[in-house]
């Protein structure tokens, strides 16, 4: 009895002491977070304060120099601020109102500086930087109630978790968020932008849920013996669409349709996939095929990806007057590397046609274009987005530049004006 | 009679023995070219740094380094210059170099860094216990059994298809393959918007973002289905229709998501925008 006693104490006091040793490791780790956290909570403070003064200071100069400078500092403290804000927990509601917010500011620098348009600048910046005073201002207000937790983790939680409302950071939410509706308001371009992914343009008459199906059965013969279920989206969806799920035999997958049109928004088919017998010029002859059973005739082939299972194979809409490939239709199917079957469609932006507007095309010597180590080795036409929402047509240039190893350079200019929207570097 | 089928079979039997271990090993029938992946690629790449056209990685995925290559020994060696490696020029390669199927594919296995150029000792071209792949040894990541890669486009990494992997196993492992594609589209819906980090890396560490990283499970090893859900995402596909945000309704705790305007629901999860 005595012995026992005694082995039940000793396992007492060692229990007790690790438990101990343990709770002293976590707080030691909350406390090594929280520091963290409150060092990105002052950093953004901080970088805050300097951000308003580089705004403010832009407004100062005529000389184009100096402007430049205060621009690139408005750039880069709006995405250091970004940088530190986005390791904080301060909500995700505050988070992206800051994201959003700050990426507009350092978008608009970048762009004048790009443009040149300093008066637009100019016009603009001396509200935003009052609003990013007050913004400064409230700020650091909520960051000192922060630093009254006494370094405890659960407190700062339990503040950004809704779980115990505090009004900590409710002001900032309030101004930033009115801030941001009334300091960058969306731009024509990206409400034309926004209507597109909302599919505000379809106007086609609305189908059933029956249809529906009988398209799915048409589009995709393969799984017309199917089981089907067949969901609505939600009503706050900014579009319609059925959601149909199937299942026969081994394939198991979904098709989403517009309700207006029953058009194609995207298919996914999950089978397992035998080892491979088709090569990749039988892979590539079989989706041009599914994509004339699909009814997308205007399109032409881009480029093929192998993987484990299946390759993925895209095609882009040609334009009908220049020839130009348009990389925004795109148009990506999924085809299974054992019978060539078609395990996915993705039409989403096919659907959404671009509006293009009538533009020229100015040629380029690539000769004084390019450095003398670098060898134009492909150049096509496309269309692609310019950054600002705009369908732009230009040269897509496969570029080669020569050195210990060779390295090849995928470069999108503008035809019209010739800046360079897009460089990739390609392996 | 006898005799002479005797004599017959030996010479066959010496000619079987006879032909070069190149040949032996040469590649399969089918035509490849930029797009294609896999061992036919990986036997391309090893024969041409053999003959030192190639220079840069061994990684099975024919890209522009390769393609560049293959069309510089076409060109040397008075094929047609069209950047595909088709039955001839299969033929020229695997008649002019050397391949050790064997030790490319164990050092791709091992992970080690190493190139395969010709009149070199194989023991001198290798860098063991070197987790970065091969030579160039500028991307890490997954590999399958064979030591290849897995493809994305270009404008993703092999570390961005890792992290997704993993977040996606963390979050949808017990999802229809269809949720997992939607939580992968809606990390990559999330870099498209001005409203969360411009980084894959960013959005899924962003603090309380997913409950896999607060929880520890985005450490899980994921499985081929996790990665696949992040290929199809990565290539364009979601079944998310355009969401940034998903949650649980039976397990979520913030007020806040359910004033998010919903799409659909996939499985356990509510998509919304």
């Amino acid at each position: 009895m005595k012995t026992w006693l005694v082995v039940l104490t000793i396992a007492v006091i060692g229990l007790g002491a690790y438990s101990i040793d343990l709770h002293g490791d976590k707080e030691d780790l909350q406390r090594t977070v929280l520091a963290q956290y409150t060092d990105n909570l002052t950093d953004a403070s901080e970088k805050l304060s300097h951000l308003q003064r580089a705004v403010s200071q832009s407004l100062l100069f005529q000389d184009e120099q100096a402007i430049h400078s205060e621009l690139d500092s408005v750039w880069r403290l709006s995405s250091e601020v970004r940088s530190s804000i986005a390791t904080i927990p301060i909500g995700q509601e505050l988070s992206n109102e800051w994201m959003n917010y700050l990426g507009r500011l350092g978008d608009e620098a970048k762009r004048t500086a790009k443009t040149g348009d300093y008066e637009a600048w100019r016009e603009k910046m001396p509200q935003i930087s009052t609003n990013l005073q007050s913004l400064s201002d409230d700020w650091t207000a909520a960051t000192v109630d922060f630093y009254k937790n006494d370094g405890k983790m659960d407190v700062w939680l339990q503040q950004v978790d809704n779980k115990n409302p505090n009004a900590t950071f409710d002001n900032v939410k309030d101004t930033l968020k009115g801030y941001g509706e009334k300091d960058f308001p969306l731009t024509l371009s990206e409400s034309d932008w926004q209507k597109k992914i909302e599919l505000k343009a379809l106007q086609d008459a609305v189908i059933t849920e029956k249809e529906a199906i009988e398209k799915v059965k048409y589009l995709f013969p393969v799984i017309k013996d199917a089981t089907f279920t067949v969901t609505k989206s939600n009503d706050t969806a900014p579009y319609p669409f059925y959601h149909i799920q199937f299942h026969q035999g081994i394939r198991l997958g979904y098709v989403d349709l517009t309700e207006k049109g029953g058009h194609l928004l995207s298919y996914l088919v999950e089978r397992p996939v035998d080892e491979a017998k088709l090569s990749q010029e039988e892979v590539i002859k079989k989706a041009q095929e599914y994509t004339k059973k699909l009814g997308m005739k205007d399109v032409a082939y881009v480029e093929s990806r192998e993987n484990h299972q299946a390759w993925h194979v895209t095609f882009a809409r040609v334009h009908p007057g220049d020839n130009a490939l348009i990389y925004a239709d795109g148009v990506q199917l999924k085809v299974a590397k054992d019978s060539g079957e078609l395990l996915g469609a993705n039409a989403m932006e096919y659907i959404q046609e671009e509006k293009i507007k009538p533009q020229t095309a100015k040629p380029i010597d690539w000769k004084t274009f390019f450095q003398d180590d670098v060898q134009v080795q492909e150049v096509k036409n496309i269309y692609t987005d310019n950054g600002q929402f705009e369908q732009r047509l230009c040269y897509e240039v496969i570029a080669l530049r020569d050195g210990d190893s060779q390295e090849t350079f995928r470069i999108v200019i503008d035809a019209e004006n010739h800046n360079v929207l897009k460089v990739e570097y390609l392996t | 009679m006898r005799l002479v089928s005797i004599l017959f079979a030996l010479i066959l039997g010496i000619s079987i023995i006879a032909i070069p271990q190149n040949d032996a090993n040469a590649f399969s029938d089918q035509q490849i070219t930029r797009g294609a992946y896999g061992d036919d690629v990986i036997e391309l790449q090893a024969r041409l740094q053999y003959l030192s056209f190639y220079k840069s990685k061994i990684d099975g995925k024919f890209g522009y380094n390769t393609y560049w290559a293959l069309r510089n020994f076409q060109e040397k060696y008075g094929l047609p210059v069209d950047g595909i490696a088709g039955t001839k020029t299969k033929k020229a390669l695997a008649g002019n170099s050397d391949y050790d199927e064997k030790w490319v594919k164990a050092q791709l296995n091992a992970g080690n860094q190493f190139t395969y150029y010709g009149g070199k000792p194989l023991d001198q071209q290798v860098k063991k216990g070197t987790s970065g792949g091969n030579s160039s040894g500028n991307s890490s990541g997954s590999t399958n059994n064979n030591g290849t890669q897995t493809q994305v486009p270009p404008k993703y990494t092999e570390r961005d298809l890792q992290l997704m992997a993993n977040a996606v196993y963390g979050e949808a492992r017990g999802e229809p393959y269809e949720g997992q594609v939607a939580v992968a589209a809606v990390i990559l819906n999330r870099l498209e918007s001005p409203e969360f980090p411009n980084t894959i890396s960013g959005i899924i560490f962003q603090p309380l973002a997913f409950t896999a990283v607060a929880d520890g499970q985005i450490w899980l090893e994921p499985n081929e289905r996790a990665k696949e859900a992040v290929i199809d995402a990565m290539n364009g596909w979601d079944p998310s229709e355009n969401a940034l945000y998903y949650f649980n309704p039976k397990t979520a705790t913030s007020k806040w998501i359910w004033s998010r305007p919903q799409i659909k629901q996939i499985g356990e999860h509510i998509f919304c925008s």
